[in-house]
This record gives C-alpha cells, sequence and structure tokens, in this order.
C-alpha cells in the first residue's frame, strides 16, 4: 500500500509541477512567426465555396474557440490574439493557413496540422466572417489608446494605437446568401 | 477490488467535468505520430487490450487508464496505470508508466521528428503491449509467478512522422534497457498510416458523418535485443484501426490485430475511449495562484 501512495504523491507532484510550467504567462507578438512568401501567396482553394464556412465555423467552435473565444476576440487570460483585428484579417488566406498548420509552439499556439488541408481551410474561410461588434470596436479604441493596447493580445502590431486597426477595418464587407459576412482584402 | 474502484471512479469522472472540446485522436493504438496534446489539456483514456489464445493459454483482458496532458505545445506528459484479469487466474494491478514526449522542431516539415521517453514501473504479468520490444511476452504462465518478477525499464523511441496529402504516415523505433533484469537492451518498432474518411467538415453537428471517422493500419513487433537482434522469438502483428469522434471531446478507437508468427496471439483486439477536459492546466493554476 505505501508504494502505491508514494506513486501517487509523486505523480500529483508531477502533474501540478507540469501544468505550472505549461502556462504561457505573458503573451507578446513574435516577430518571428511570419510565414514564408511562397506559403503566404497560396490561394484559399474554398475561397468561392461560400457554403464551406459554415464547417470551418463548427472546426473554429472546436479548435480555436478555447483560446480565442466564439467570436475570435481572444481570451486574455490565455494570452491569445484577437481575431477581430486588422491586423490579423488583413493578413492573406496563405499566411493564415500557414500559422494554422504550423503553430507557435514556444508561444503556445499548437499546430493543427492533424487536420486535413482542407479543413485548415476552411477555418480560414470562417475567420474572415469574425468582425468586432461596432461598440466593442469603440470600446477597445478608447481603452487602448490610454494604456498603449498593452495586454490586448493581438498576434502582431500589438503596441500600435488601436484606432488605427479599428479605422483599417472599416471598408466594404461581402455578404454570402447564407448571410455571413466578412471584409475585402483591399 | 481497489483496481476495480479507481478504473470506475477515472471513468465516471469526465462525466462530472463536460466541458467541450477538441478531441480529433489519431486511431493509432501503439504507433506514436508528431501530434502532441494541445497545451493546458487532458486527456483521460480508458483502453484494453485482449487475445484470442493459443491452445493451453488462457483468455486474459488488460485494461489500462492513460492521462495525457499538454504541457506545452513541444511537451506531452502521460500517465499509464495498467491491470490484468487473466480467465481461471486472478486480476491484478500490473504497475504504471510515465511517458514524455518531446518535438525538438517548432514547425511542419516533411518529416517530423519527436523524441521519447519513459520510466516504466511494471511486473512480467503486464499485458497491454502498447508497445514490442524484445521478445514474445509470456502469456502462459499464471499471474502468481510473473507478477513477482519486477520490470523497471528505461525506455526511448525515435518517432518520425510526416503527413502527406491528408495521410500520416508514422514509424517508431523502440530501444528499451531493463534494470531489472538482464536482457540487454531491447528493439522494437511500429509504423503506421491512417487517414481521415472526410475531408472537409460539413455545417451540420452530426455523429455519423465521414468526416468523423478515420481509419488506418500499423505494423508493430519486437526486434530482440543486443543479445540476438531480428525476428527469431519475437511477436508481430499487423492491425488495422479505427476510431470515430462521437463528439467534439470524446473518442471511439478499435483495432483487430492479426498475429504474423507464432510467437504472437492470433488475434489482438483493442478498444479505447477517450475523453478531453479543455484548460486543465490554467484551472489547475489558477486554483494554486489564486486571483489575477
Amino acid at each position: 500500500m505505501k508504494p502505491l501512495i508514494t506513486f501517487g504523491i509523486v505523480s500529483s507532484a508531477l502533474i501540478l509541477l507540469a501544468a505550472a510550467l505549461g502556462q504561457n504567462v505573458s503573451y507578446r507578438p513574435d516577430p518571428d512567426w511570419r510565414a514564408p512568401d511562397e506559403a503566404a501567396a497560396r490561394p484559399n482553394p474554398l475561397a468561392h465555396k461560400s457554403q464551406a464556412v459554415a464547417g470551418g465555423k463548427k472546426l473554429f467552435l472546436r479548435n480555436c474557440a478555447e483560446c480565442h473565444n466564439k467570436d475570435g476576440s481572444g481570451i486574455v487570460r490565455k494570452h491569445a490574439a484577437d481575431l477581430q483585428l486588422a491586423v490579423v484579417q488583413t493578413q492573406s488566406d496563405g499566411t493564415l493557413f500557414w500559422k494554422i498548420t504550423n503553430g507557435n509552439p514556444d508561444r503556445g499556439m499548437p499546430s493543427f496540422s492533424k487536420l486535413p488541408e482542407l479543413e485548415r481551410w476552411q477555418v480560414v474561410l470562417y475567420l474572415r466572417t469574425l468582425k468586432p461588434p461596432e461598440s466593442h470596436a469603440e470600446k477597445n479604441s478608447e481603452s487602448c489608446l490610454m494604456d498603449d493596447c498593452k495586454g490586448r493580445g493581438a498576434s502582431e502590431g500589438e503596441n500600435q494605437p488601436l484606432h488605427f486597426i479599428v479605422k483599417s477595418t472599416k471598408k466594404p464587407w461581402i455578404t454570402s446568401e447564407d448571410g455571413l459576412s466578412w471584409p475585402t482584402r483591399k | 477490488m481497489k483496481l476495480l474502484q479507481w478504473t470506475a471512479i477515472l471513468s465516471l469522472s469526465p462525466l462530472l467535468t463536460a466541458l467541450p472540446c477538441s478531441a480529433q485522436e489519431s486511431p493509432y493504438f501503439v504507433t506514436y505520430d508528431h501530434h502532441m496534446e494541445e497545451p493546458g489539456n487532458l486527456e483521460i483514456e480508458i483502453s484494453s487490450t485482449t487475445d484470442v489464445p493459443r491452445s493451453g493459454q488462457r483468455y486474459y483482458f488488460a485494461p489500462w487508464v492513460e492521462l495525457e496532458y499538454g504541457v506545452t505545445a513541444r511537451w506531452t506528459t502521460e500517465l499509464y496505470l495498467e491491470g490484468q484479469s487473466t480467465w481461471n487466474d486472478s486480476t491484478i494491478f500490473t504497475g504504471w508508466r510515465l511517458e514524455n514526449r518531446f518535438r525538438p522542431l517548432k514547425r511542419e516539415h516533411w518529416i517530423n521528428p519527436v523524441l521519447y521517453l519513459e520510466y516504466e514501473n511494471l511486473n512480467e504479468a503486464d499485458r497491454i503491449q502498447k508497445e514490442l520490444e524484445g521478445l514474445a511476452p509470456d502469456v502462459s504462465s499464471p499471474n502468481s509467478v510473473l507478477r513477482a518478477i519486477q520490470d523497471r525499464e528505461l525506455e526511448t523511441k525515435l518517432i518520425l512522422s510526416s503527413d502527406v496529402h491528408d495521410w500520416n504516415m508514422a514509424g517508431n523505433f523502440i530501444v528499451t534497457k531493463n534494470f531489472s533484469q538482464s536482457e540487454g537492451v531491447e528493439f522494437g518498432y511500429s509504423f503506421g498510416a491512417s487517414r481521415p474518411l472526410a475531408t472537409t467538415a460539413s455545417g451540420s453537428n452530426c455523429h455519423f458523418c465521414r468526416e468523423n471517422f478515420s481509419a488506418g493500419i500499423e505494423v508493430y513487433g519486437g526486434l530482440g535485443s543486443t543479445l540476438g537482434f531480428g525476428f527469431g522469438g519475437t511477436a508481430q502483428y499487423a492491425a488495422p484501426v479505427f476510431a470515430w469522434l462521437i463528439s467534439d471531446n470524446s473518442t471511439l478507437r478499435f483495432s483487430p490485430g492479426v498475429g504474423l508468427n507464432n510467437e504472437s496471439s492470433p488475434v489482438l483486439f483493442r478498444f479505447g475511449y477517450s475523453y478531453e477536459i479543455q484548460g486543465f492546466g490554467s484551472k489547475l493554476s489558477r486554483i494554486f495562484r489564486g486571483k489575477q
């Protein structure tokens, strides 16, 4: 019985230690997390299949919402990027696909290469539908101007004044037949 | 009885903490690929190995509980608790093992290496056959004899894995040193290939869509030891593998393995059910850190 108790204590301590070490305590944008030009230039093969967005949403909720929130706004305590921001939305489809595929393990973003390639493209398609509510954007803009945007958790350009970011989201939106919409590229 | 109680508690615990999250598991039982557990997630898996015995041997049922935790995106740790029940013999706890997998490269490559290190504290009655190395396991002697023989082993694996056109292909090369017995250094291998049955997700929350199923095959066996390298006296299996993503957080797996030589059991059945708890690590750390 004694070895079992010792084993229980040792294994519990190891799990607690592992849990403590596993936390990404201070998220900072990673300037080295850049897709190669060739990957960034890849077009989304599902770009014209708006019906694939629904599947992308399901995959997003299953795989990404845990950290990025159901609306993509990013959970602050998880230091996850706000996917609604223009700094994310202005990235090419190929870049987003590359980032989903490779992850950024040192910053806590796992690789999702276990998903089939087309499913990852479906997620990219769904990411294009994420947009901040107007009130949310204005609120963030004010607070961000005051505290220099620190702790917002955007993946890149974290220290940019957010009024620039919000302003750049004011561009025409495409709305598909099923009511989903996303911003135009340029 | 204690083992059964613990197994029952661990089986029911996921129901008490039903949180949705991803559980897109590989269908393999023996082969490891390069996909790690998501950081902070805890996966609880209940699996079993059972066989169709040769004449003179007895049926056995070898269940195990597996706790898999994603420490970081590049480091996954697992704890196994193992048992075994033999027809007309006894039911016993056969030991535990603690394994760690490290992914040295940050990005996806054509071939993705993963380093594996495991400590095992088992006895010879262990029959889950999670991996095969060295000679074939003894499935004829009674439990009372086998459980007295301790195996404290250090096991390493080189895992090489690749995703090509939605196929996963993986190869594992095993090197094991048993510190309790003079068996030399033992070797083993496993290879696997698998693919999801559909590569796009439908918009509906269906249980029986093709996208929720994956299938493949794995081949595994021992390669002898430094005392005698080769296939002589080793067990070899070929096993189709199937996985069904029952819900967002649980997966059912099944594999009927076929023995390829006289040292192997004719048929080896494996079943597994896994349940993933999202954000387990952050919840745990918040308890110990207090409010921030």
